[in-house]
């Protein structure tokens, strides 16, 4: 059986997330290096047809920050899950060159991995790690984003059926009676719980996990998540460790776990949501000790490295200025 | 004189004073408690659009302050417009669409001209990105742009590569192991494809001519006083969600209006943002026509279903759902169903504005698909 590959995120970074930071670097932050706490936001994915081609085109799995992720309060737009993330921004460049991303990268997934263990709560599961360095007088911006995934030893498994529509395994009011549900939870719910009885379909914030579904039969039993992937073929990143959350701590329950990859945020003609099952073999150990993690964001050339952001020509008072004559 | 040509719009702007009456009709203006209805009706009906209130401190008080422009992320936007060049061979493509309801009968629906129907994209976009001229860089010596090239071409692995002295390399960030570990991650799915050889970052776009490159865009719709019309605004990302240079921007931009329309400009709830921006000093006079075209049709059609009796007043309403853009009966500021029936025939609706407004901006931006009512 193939092996579930995953859609890992794509950062975006909104230009008023620079100046905001530029802001914050001149007048608050000063020299200080601390850590900032900073949330971001994804949807589900977004797919375009190509008018001239009729084809369906699934664009990035977004995960976009801007000027309001330094809100303390921040809302995601609606229909957003919000992230929280780590930003570490660096003085110079050499600072942000030997920074030990080991490190740093490791104690983001250390802290995952115990708040997962210790409160069942999965608010943590999707936490980003951004390090920057902003050249703030040639508007350059430096930045390399990691996205923390748990690795499972052995790997996921797709059923032979491979990923389907929803629809062909939900029928179409309980997809309608899931997007209600969802729509009228109070906070966005970025992974939930499916059950399908005889009075109807209903969901439920995966912390409940052993009680929504402890008089349920394994068989309609599911697992969704809000999926920032459009690709039909790969679940989005959230999933992984998602995974990993119910692998370490309902280890006898799923073995084999029925997913829905949740893309609708609109009731339409036709249900963009995804369904299969994905196995792990039995053998899988019981500890409960932290996986390897992996997740730093690979740069446009396909390798792991960080980023620029080159905003002298939005930014920069002189090229303007020539730019409006 | 950019700055000053700014500090002149915005005192204009300051000193002209808020439209008070309806105009839209007549002049293709509208007041900004239309700009919100329309508005309203844009996000309910279309909820990728979101009303935002901006910076606080530059928010306009004529407006209410949690609906200060109107925003859309992330628009996708396949190809550049200079591959669309129009040539005597696609007049034959060209075919109209009608627009509306479809199903009335009179066939007196206004209908659209929709070129490059099934055409091919035979200019390609990025191997032809156009004639625009990069913007000299001011900086002298070019050791900034070095930098980027440099990041952009960097590799992990590879110690190749070494910068002059000055130069800030990040060839050597001290990362194998993260690599290690990604390179062996099986369950990570490819993206991009990782190229061969290192590539300069100048080359990307001319290396991947023949895939699609979607940017995306964010859209914000702003109320403009001065010009009593909605104003647009573009911030664009390439590929590789890097935010687009003027230039770049204007490669999507139809060429009878990139550098004569569309400037890049502040943005008007932000104390630092710039992007670019469609000029509203046409926007009222070819809103008035696309709308006065319109209208009329609308209007025929309401009188010939009051002539067909009141009885059908019960219908009616029924009608007004199914066809919705002109008639809505749904709740909102200025919508009043009782009045609707009393009333005389009043034609299209102000909250229908904005949603004309977008098939407007799509012809002068004809590749970003701001226009996602066409769905309808």
């Amino acid at each position: 059986m193939p092996i579930v590959q995953f859609a890992p995120f794509s950062s975006l970074i909104q230009p008023s997330f620079w100046h905001e930071l530029t802001n914050l670097k001149i007048d608050v932050l000063r020299l200080s290096d601390e850590a900032l706490p900073i949330s971001g936001s994804y949807s589900t994915g977004k797919s375009v047809k190509d008018r001239e081609t009729g084809q369906e085109i699934a664009l990035g799995c977004n995960l976009s920050i801007g000027s309001e992720s330094f809100d303390k309060g921040f809302k995601p737009s609606q229909g957003s899950i919000a992230v929280l993330g780590t930003l570490k921004n660096y003085n110079t460049i050499d600072e942000f060159k030997a920074a030990d991303k080991t490190v740093l990268f490791n104690r983001e997934a250390e802290r995952i991995w115990e708040h997962t263990l210790k409160t069942r709560d999965t608010s943590l599961l999707t936490q980003f790690l951004l390090i920057t360095f902003a050249d703030l007088k040639k508007y350059k911006y430096y930045y390399w984003f990691a996205f923390p995934a748990f690795v499972s030893k052995p790997a996921w498994e797709i059923a032979e059926d491979g990923w389907k529509d929803a629809s062909s395994e939900f029928s179409s009011d309980a997809l309608i009676s899931i997007h209600s549900h969802l729509r009228a939870h109070p906070a966005p719910l970025p992974f939930f719980l499916v059950r399908s009885d005889a009075t109807g379909t209903t969901i439920s914030p995966v912390e409940a996990y052993s009680t929504f579904f402890e008089t349920t039969p394994s068989s309609s039993q599911t697992i969704a998540f809000v999926d920032p992937s459009a690709n039909p073929a790969n679940p989005g990143w959230p999933l992984r460790n998602l995974l990993a959350y119910l692998r370490v701590l309902y280890p006898n329950s799923t073995s084999s776990v029925r997913v829905l990859c949740w893309r609708d945020t609109d009731i339409q003609t036709t249900w963009k949501s995804r369904f299969g099952v994905v196995e792990i073999s039995a053998a899988a150990s019981e500890t409960s000790s932290r996986p390897a993690a992996v997740g730093w964001e690979k740069n446009p050339q396909g390798k792991l490295g960080p980023r620029v952001a080159d905003l002298a020509p939005m930014m920069d008072p002189e090229r303007l200025a020539n730019q409006a004559v | 004189m950019q700055a000053i040509q700014s500090q002149f719009w915005n005192i204009r702007e300051y000193l002209s004073p808020v439209l008070k009456e309806s105009k839209f009709k007549e002049h293709g203006r509208i007041t900004p408690e239309e700009f919100v209805a329309a508005g309203d009706f844009l996000a309910y009906k279309f909820p990728v659009w979101t009303w935002e209130k901006g910076d606080t401190s530059k928010a306009r008080d004529y407006l209410p302050a949690d609906k200060q422009y109107l925003l859309t992320r992330g628009v996708p936007c396949l190809r550049r417009a200079t591959s669309l060049a129009y040539t005597d061979a696609d007049e034959d493509a060209e075919r109209m669409v009608s627009f509306g309801d479809s199903s009335i009968s009179g066939g007196e629906v206004d209908e659209w001209v929709e070129t490059h129907a099934g055409r091919k994209a035979t200019v390609d976009s990025a191997a032809n990105p156009g004639t625009i001229d990069d913007i000299p860089d001011l900086d002298g010596p070019q050791d900034d742009d070095n930098i980027a090239s440099g990041i952009g071409s960097l590799s992990l692995g590879s110690g190749s590569g070494g910068g002059t002295a000055e130069t800030p390399d990040l060839d050597d960030i001290p990362d194998m192991e993260e690599d290690d570990l990604e390179e062996g991650d099986e369950a990570t799915a490819a993206t991009t494809k990782p190229s061969a050889a290192v590539i300069d970052a100048g080359d990307i776009e001319v290396a991947k001519g023949n895939l699609l490159q979607v940017r995306t865009y964010d859209v914000m719709i702003t109320y403009d006083k001065y010009y009593q019309t909605p104003r647009v605004w573009l911030i664009g990302y390439d590929e590789n969600r890097t935010p687009l240079t003027p230039p770049q921007i204007f490669q999507d931009i139809s060429a009878d209006h990139a550098h004569k329309t569309v400037t890049i400009e502040q943005f008007p709830h932000s104390a630092s943002l710039q992007a670019a921006s469609v000029h509203p000093c046409k926007h009222a006079s070819v809103m008035k026509k696309v709308i006065e075209r319109m209208n009329n049709s609308v209007v025929e059609e309401q009188l010939s279903r009051r002539k067909s009796g009141g009885s059908a007043a019960a219908a009616n309403t029924k009608e007004a759902k199914k066809k919705w853009p002109f008639t809505r009966k749904a709740s909102g500021p200025v919508t009043d169903k009782l009045q609707n029936e009393e009333e005389e025939v009043e034609g299209m609706r102000v909250d229908f504005y904005l949603v004309v407004f977008l098939k407007f901006i799509a012809s002068i931006v004809p590749t970003i698909e701001v226009d996602s009512t066409t769905s309808f």
